[in-house]
């Protein structure tokens, strides 16, 4: 076994530093849209329309039934051609990173809207609250800390699938890590740097989730 | 948008059907090696020896901790440099998944495990079960039938998991829905034939997840 | 039938039991001794964590003790000597006692036909085809034959225990322990478990009750025992205990109790 040479590794660490700057780049901003989106979303799917719930429904079961590496790679190839833009790697990454995890965090809002007991959206409806002033002060708040938990989970998942982008092509910490490994010879310095930086980042990420929601718990 | 023709796609179905076919293969594995690991790690947690214990801990953390993606690279690139074996992307891609998803159904059994009532313990005293007697006949029947639904969660996923496999070259549908839309230059139609074979076997077994769970809770009710 | 045997003193002997939980923080029994004859039908009642429900589950052997001993028939089963790390528990002893529990005592993946024939089978080595026999034999004498190739979740929770006290039944123990086996069942159901033991009891079998129904304890037992605080308090035979306590502490619990109903 060729002699494990660590301090050559971290002799690299601005080029994985910069690969990182972009997966932390794509997870805050796909979350983002993931918690923005995810929260409109989820109100689409409650709505008593039922044409509504369906298109909900059709968005959700697209993304939960495929292959994140398969929405990934379609969006890339197809959304420039169909749409006629010229978006960069970054970009595109970020937008489906987005919208996958708009459609769990809906799922994880719409679970936990229909968990706030009815007595609050009747209370509302008799103080005459029309439905935008119900929805963002009645029942996002509790729908949000209700769901907190699940939405920590997707907002880490993120970060770890964010990684699928240097599959396309997107200089992220995994790319770097790939393009390390190849031009010194030393796939094991290099993935093993990686892999230890995701998964302090994952684990302090869940600490730290953790802590936040034992406090969150006190407050009840 | 460009002629866009879906039929074409049909002369190539022979070939996504054979990738589908391997996806599944490659899927069935994995699933019966990590439920296998699963349940094994799942007993050692609760064993009494603090070592064991905290190594399934570690293990499970570090597994969750970090990209699939990276851990595939890591057996794909790493371990033949380590142990001096060539593994090769199937094997690789085999032992990533099974290791990912020992993991996950560790996770799954343990919830399982500790949700049995502390009352069906007592009873397997009161009745002088062996240790024998009562970890096969009660214990892991009862451990195994309430993780099941979480077990086909487990599957669903690595359903969904298994195209990574693609990216060491391992040949399943999306690897070859991938060469056949670079081939043909004609990703729209490729990715998206690709993509519904994926969801329909995805969108069932979803299902299949909900009936088992209902099924399942409904006997194991008290 | 047991009916020339005298009256066998001392057999099940609890002498100076003490046990607590969260390593001596909580204790729940202290220095408890009570004695039983094989004609006995003791019934526990007292107030909740007043280690009713311990005092059984030390019987059975399911708990370490801090001090003291259990016997059966002049043999110590259960004991932790000073200075000892660990209770002592001699399970050959200990399997001749059956127990049967509040709730989800049936193993639900079993019908009901296996989860009788379970123990008997894989534990002590009956071959399949005479437990089976003897399993029917018990079903039909209890009238839960139909039932045999049930799973748990089809039985309403009176047929659960029953089939539960079957089950004990199926290894003939020398005594029985019963925890509050009527406690989480809807009162309709009540009635068909109670009928079973005070048949049971009718037949000689030794046992050993915790309950709240007062009027399943006065019918069954030839002796109610009160436990408060981790000791007993009054030990009476039924007419005596509910007419005339010595204990004031006793005096209240059976006003209160006998108010509510």
């Amino acid at each position: 076994m060729q002699d494990l040479d660590f301090f050559f590794a971290l002799a690299s660490a601005p080029q994985l530093l910069e690969g990182l700057k972009v997966t932390l780049w794509l997870t805050l901003w796909s979350n983002v849209i993931g918690l923005a989106c995810g929260f409109l979303l989820a109100l689409v799917g409650v709505s008593p329309i039922r044409p509504l719930r369906w298109l909900y429904t059709c968005y959700i079961e697209i993304f939960r039934c495929t292959p994140i590496l398969l929405q990934i790679v379609w969006f890339f190839f197809c959304v420039p051609i169909l749409f006629n833009v010229y978006w960069s790697g970054e970009f595109l990454g970020l937008l489906i990173l987005g919208l996958n995890l708009t459609a769990f965090n809906a799922e994880a809002y719409r679970a936990s809207i229909q968990a706030i007991p009815p007595a609050h959206h009747d209370a509302a409806v008799a103080l005459g609250l029309g439905w935008r002033v119900t929805a963002f002060n009645v029942v996002m708040p509790q729908a949000a800390r209700n769901a907190m938990p699940v939405l920590v989970t997707n907002a880490i998942g993120a970060f770890q699938q964010s990684a699928l982008v240097a599959l396309v092509g997107v200089a992220d910490l995994m790319y770097q890590g790939k393009l390390l490994s190849t031009q010194t010879y030393r796939p094991i310095e290099a993935y093993t740097s990686v892999a230890v930086i995701y998964l302090v980042i994952s684990v302090a990420f869940g600490q730290i989730a953790g802590m936040i929601e034992r406090r969150n718990a006190l407050y009840r | 948008m460009p002629g866009f023709d879906i039929t074409f796609v049909a002369t190539y179905w022979q070939a996504l059907l054979t990738g589908l076919g391997l996806t599944l293969r490659f899927t069935a594995i994995c699933i019966v090696s990590g439920t296998v690991l699963g349940l094994l790690l799942a007993l050692l947690s609760q064993s009494r020896s603090t070592a064991l214990r905290a190594l399934v801990r570690v293990y499970v953390e570090m597994i969750r901790g970090v990209p699939v993606l990276i851990l595939l690279f890591w057996i794909f690139f790493c371990l033949p440099v380590v142990t001096g074996l060539e593994i090769g992307n199937f094997a690789s891609s085999v032992l990533a998944l099974t290791l990912f998803m020992g993991a996950a159904t560790c996770e799954s059994f343990r919830a399982a495990l500790h949700a049995i009532p502390h009352d069906q313990h007592d009873a397997c005293t009161a009745l002088g079960l062996t240790t024998r007697s009562r970890l096969f006949d009660v214990i892991i029947p009862l451990t195994v039938m309430r993780a099941i639904p979480n077990l086909l969660s487990n599957t669903v996923a690595l359903f969904k998991e298994s195209s990574l496999a693609s990216a060491v070259g391992t040949v399943e549908l999306m690897y070859i829905g991938q060469n056949i839309a670079n081939a043909t230059a004609r990703p729209i139609e490729v990715l998206t034939v690709v993509g519904v074979l994926y969801f329909l076997v995805g969108f069932t077994l979803t299902r299949l997840v909900s009936v088992a769970e209902r099924r399942v809770l409904a006997r194991l009710a008290p | 039938m047991m009916s020339s045997m005298d009256s066998q003193q001392g057999f099940i002997e609890v002498k100076d039991l003490r046990k607590s939980y969260g390593d001596g923080l909580v204790p729940v029994i202290k220095g408890l001794s009570l004695s039983m004859t094989n004609r006995d039908r003791v019934v526990v009642i007292g107030p909740s964590g007043g280690g009713k429900s311990t005092l059984l589950r030390c019987v059975m052997g399911l708990e370490q003790i801090d001090g003291g001993s259990v016997s059966l028939e002049g043999k110590a089963y259960v004991k932790k000597a000073e200075g000892a790390k660990a209770t002592a528990i001699d399970t050959a002893v200990r399997s001749s006692i059956g127990m049967v529990f509040q709730s989800y005592t049936l193993f639900p993946h079993l019908t009901v036909m296996q989860n009788l024939t379970l123990a008997p089978v894989k534990s002590r080595g009956v071959p399949k085809p005479k437990a089976t026999g003897r399993a029917e034999a018990l079903l039909d004498r209890f009238g839960l034959r139909a039932k045999a190739n049930e799973y748990p979740n089809r039985l309403s929770g009176g047929q659960k225990q029953r089939v539960a006290i079957a089950r004990a039944l199926m290894l003939d123990p020398k005594l029985m322990l019963f925890d509050e086996v009527t406690s989480a069942l809807d009162p309709e159901l009540v009635s068909e478990v109670e009928q079973m033991i005070i048949g049971l009891a009718d037949n000689g079998l030794p046992m050993m009750i915790v309950t709240h129904d007062m009027w399943f304890a006065r019918r069954v037992a030839t002796r109610i025992v009160f436990c408060a605080d981790g000791v007993i308090q009054e030990d009476s035979p039924p007419t005596e205990f509910f007419e005339s306590p010595k204990n004031q502490r006793t005096r209240d619990f059976i006003e209160n109790v006998l108010h509510a109903r």
